[in-house]
């Protein structure tokens, strides 16, 4: 009993943790620019076709640390898209209605599925799991897999370092004083355009960290994206929009919710998640956590 | 004298322009083949989607990304009445639908509009939608993940006498004049006294709320009635395709009526009925490149968001506002 009930926990945190890799450049890159980009799960799936893409240049299945070494090497790629998406459209979204730039950043959502079906094809492609992380942990009567375990560590890892960043640096915390204020900030001789620049880099670059970290988690289709980026949404908005520790508290909650609510629930996968997005969102509007943290 | 009859046939081109899609879209059968004809009725429903659905989105102001709820709810409404009680009338299988929309609509309106405003809004209906496509996926009386299939058309019977919808293109003459009946209530909706309050209440919510009106329940009305005229453009949907699947009810579909409002420009009541021809065209022009349609749609989507904000039809009126009166320079703020 208490195995199966902590065995459904672990597969909601897992789920937690792969929403937040998705969610944390989301919600970084909202709490800079107000801009709620779209497109982040089209470039979390471009990050995990990378993670395909270079692993099928060698012999497939990777050591863990040249799987970490290959999902730098997706962040760091997708980051540098991020740059170009930042010079050619978010610096033109600066003064428009939120909701507009919603709509912008759906179309380049468009443009990477295109772009993914066109590069890689319609069909179902699948990553190995790096090699030490394909069995299982046993635990006394619990068994989780060793991938699984590995997810909610990378989860916990980008939100402890983003946390830490945010919170105890200098560069973390000119970062928070543009978000709050920032022509106070301009004025204060604070360059605001590189650290928008520095936030969407540093968005698109979470993005394609989670692509790659998650890329074995299920198998690659066109629609990818679009399926982590309403999961994403709802994380966020729990949270509340640019908070990243709001993003981390809200995906566990969310996770551990949608989780025991498929397992008591058998016939509804899935709902309990929207149903629990629109109860927490009916009560507290604002989400969990308010501002930017 | 020679300048007003030039400005005459400039405001009359919109008329024209008006007579000769009707005139396209009634003689389709005549000279298309049935695959076209097909498209072109769907092409009637989409305008009516997206006309309905630009009430809360180009007048009212509000960005709802749920509205594929409404077109699902309607035609997987009517279809199961359809096959549930095959003997009654059809035109009580389409308020059926249409009533089943309004009910959801005011369901979600009051969650949606209670609190959430701007980007939450979008989200919360976007959160509210994918709901409902995953209940309507989940749910075995309406088919689960394939959908309902062999949907009939009926017949409609006028006591006198009976129309058989199945045969030819009745069902398609059907959609046409039931479309130009629901475009026509969203014309009057949208130049009436209502459709004023919304449009002030986009431009100053604040300032309509000092002078006492009720700007939530205005809200809510525009909601209402957009969602009920998407219901019953997708209650006429079922028996045309005579397929319905869960996909109707996916957030992409409900993007399918932003697009065209921005597109043809959401200001302007006919602005997304330009908007879901031109992307029809666009749609059928590159169905057989894979992977290029979302290319195509996403970078002209693009291209409309960053470069022409008014749409195709804003941008019109700009250069012909340019052409008749060059000398004016900007035009003014009005």
């Amino acid at each position: 009993m208490l195995a199966d009930f902590l065995l459904i926990a672990m597969n909601g945190l897992v789920w937690a943790m792969a929403i937040f890799l998705v969610a944390s450049g989301l919600t970084l890159v909202f709490g800079i620019l107000h801009i709620l980009n779209f497109s982040h799960g089209g470039f979390v799936m471009i990050g995990a076709y990378l993670a395909y893409s270079i692993m099928n240049l060698g012999s497939g299945a990777v050591g863990i640390v040249a799987f970490l070494g290959l999902a730098l090497a997706c962040a760091v790629t997708v980051g540098a898209m991020g740059f170009v998406i930042d010079r050619v459209v978010f610096k033109r979204l600066k003064d428009v209605d939120d909701s507009y730039s919603l709509i912008a950043t759906y179309a380049i959502l468009l443009l990477s599925e295109g772009a993914v079906k066109t590069i890689w094809g319609p069909n179902f492609l699948s990553v190995y799991p790096p090699k030490g992380l394909g069995g299982a942990v046993f635990l006394g009567d619990f068994i989780m897999p060793a991938y699984a375990l590995f997810v909610i560590g990378a989860g916990i890892a980008v939100f402890l370092v983003l946390d830490f960043w945010l919170q105890r640096t200098a560069s973390g915390k000119i970062m928070k004083s543009v978000a709050l204020d920032p022509w106070m900030a301009s004025l204060l001789g604070i360059n605001i355009n590189l650290i928008f620049t520095v936030a969407v880099v540093a968005g698109f670059a979470l993005a394609g960290l989670a692509g790659g970290v998650l890329a074995p988690n299920q198998s690659l289709s066109p629609m990818m994206g679009g399926t982590y980026i309403i999961q994403a949404f709802g994380v966020i908005i729990v949270g509340g929009i640019g908070n990243v520790r709001g993003a981390f508290l809200a995906a566990i909650l969310l996770g551990l919710i949608d989780a025991f609510g498929t397992v008591y629930v058998p016939s509804l996968p899935g709902v309990f998640f929207f149903v629990a997005v629109a109860v927490i969102i009916l009560f507290r509007p604002q989400g969990l956590l308010s501002g930017v943290r | 004298m020679d300048n007003n009859t030039t400005s005459f046939g400039f405001k009359a081109t919109p008329l024209i322009a008006l007579a000769l899609c009707f005139a396209a879209f009634a003689t389709v059968p005549f000279w298309a083949e049935k695959g076209l004809v097909f498209l072109a009725g769907i092409l009637m429903l989409q305008i009516v989607f997206a006309l309905s659905f630009n009430l809360i989105f180009g007048l009212t102001g509000l960005v709802s990304f749920g509205q594929a709820a409404f077109f699902a709810a309607g035609a997987y409404a009517s279809a199961w009445l359809s096959s549930y009680a095959p003997d009654l009338p059809f035109v009580l299988t389409l308020a059926f639908g249409g009533l089943v929309g309004a009910l959801l609509s005011v369901l979600i309106g009051m969650v949606a509009l209670h609190r959430a405003s701007g980007i939450y809004f979008a989200i919360l209906t976007l959160a509210l939608g994918q709901l409902i496509y995953t209940l309507i996926g989940k749910s075995t009386a309406l088919g689960r993940e394939d959908g309902l299939i062999g949907i009939t058309r009926p017949n409609l019977n006028f006591g006198l006498f009976e129309i058989d919808l199945s045969r030819g293109d009745d069902y398609y003459y059907l959609i046409f004049v039931a479309s130009a009946g629901m475009i026509v209530s969203l014309w009057w909706v949208w130049h009436g006294t209502l459709g004023r309050t919304l449009s002030a209440i986009r431009q100053e919510p604040e300032r309509i709320r000092f002078l006492g009106v009720n700007v939530r329940r205005y809200r809510e009305y525009a909601f209402v009635i957009s969602g009920t005229v998407t219901a019953l453009a997708g209650a006429l949907l079922a028996p045309w395709s005579q397929i319905i699947t869960p996909m109707i009810a996916h957030w992409s579909y409900s993007a399918l009526p932003i697009l065209f409002c921005l597109l043809g420009g959401s200001t302007r009541f006919w602005g997304p009925a330009v908007g879901a021809i031109v992307f029809a065209g666009l749609e059928h022009s590159t169905r057989n490149m894979f992977g290029m349609a979302e290319l195509i749609v996403g970078g002209a989507l693009l291209f409309v968001v960053l470069a022409m904000p008014g749409g195709i039809l804003g941008t019109i009126a700009l250069l012909r506002q340019k052409i008749l009166s060059p000398a004016e320079g900007r035009p003014s703020d009005e």
